[in-house]
């Protein structure tokens, strides 16, 4: 993939289209996977031309939330995106935002980190006495 | 009905926990659009910042951690899933079985304002 970074820009353009390609079509058999579950669910059936429609949404939701996420991280002043960029990207919504948050908490319900945040907090709390 | 459940939760077990997307998937989507935008920004960059000498942050890769993508790809779930319910709401209204196009269009206009 990233072998050629010389001359060969066209190459790589065309690389970089032919893996996005193939991105999305993964993308669309995850779609119709789980829009057909969910049809299933409410005992529906549901067209082939509304599950590509709502593919190709979807797609393009998640070419925004990446450029979002990704600007997010940035003005934070980090590389890496985490979990708070892409609630935020909800921020518009927020019964949404309440939802992704309590699937973050159960998420961080996994793994304990509360020695860290407890150390944030006295060096918080130190800050305050020695002030 | 015994059957039936049967066959969905293997169904289920065989896509793993239950029906959303893959985070390698979702990833690998982050990771081209980045590598796009940022062949742009360099692109722009160098127009517009070579007199200032060197850029600051040159190379400066993107990267998501594993509880990001997890969240993403619930976002990227409810979406799809919203856009099923909402439109299967319409359509049992109109006292059809089907969810056919014109459905979707009635509730596309909130469905993308939602999200």
């Amino acid at each position: 993939m990233e072998s050629g970074d010389g001359g060969d820009g066209e190459i790589e353009k065309e690389e970089d289209l032919e893996m996005g390609e193939l991105l999305k079509d993964r993308f669309r058999l995850s779609v119709i996977t789980i829009a057909e579950s969910e049809a299933k669910k409410q005992s529906m059936e549901v067209s082939e031309t509304v599950v590509a429609c709502i593919a190709d949404l979807a797609f393009k939701l998640t070419e925004q939330l990446a450029k979002d996420v990704e600007m997010f991280a940035q003005h934070a002043g980090r590389k890496s995106v985490n979990m708070e960029d892409v609630i935020l990207s909800a921020h518009r919504n927020a019964h949404l935002m309440t939802l992704l948050r309590n699937f973050s908490h159960e998420l961080k319900g996994k793994e304990p980190q509360s020695e860290r945040k407890r150390k944030k907090c006295s060096k918080k709390n130190d800050k305050l006495l020695q002030t | 009905m015994d059957a039936w459940f049967a066959a969905v939760r293997s169904s289920v077990h065989w896509f793993g926990m239950g029906d959303t997307f893959d985070s390698d998937l979702i990833h690998s989507i982050f990771k081209l659009i980045w590598k796009r935008t940022s062949a742009r920004d360099e692109d722009t960059a160098l127009i517009d910042v070579e007199a200032d000498g060197g850029t600051s942050k040159k190379s400066r890769p993107t990267t998501a951690n594993a509880g990001a993508l997890k969240i993403s790809c619930e976002l990227l779930r409810l979406f799809v899933t919203e856009a099923v319910q909402r439109a299967a709401i319409i359509a049992e209204a109109e006292g059809t079985e089907k969810i056919e196009p014109t459905h979707l269009e009635r509730i596309l206009p909130q469905l993308l304002l939602d999200f």
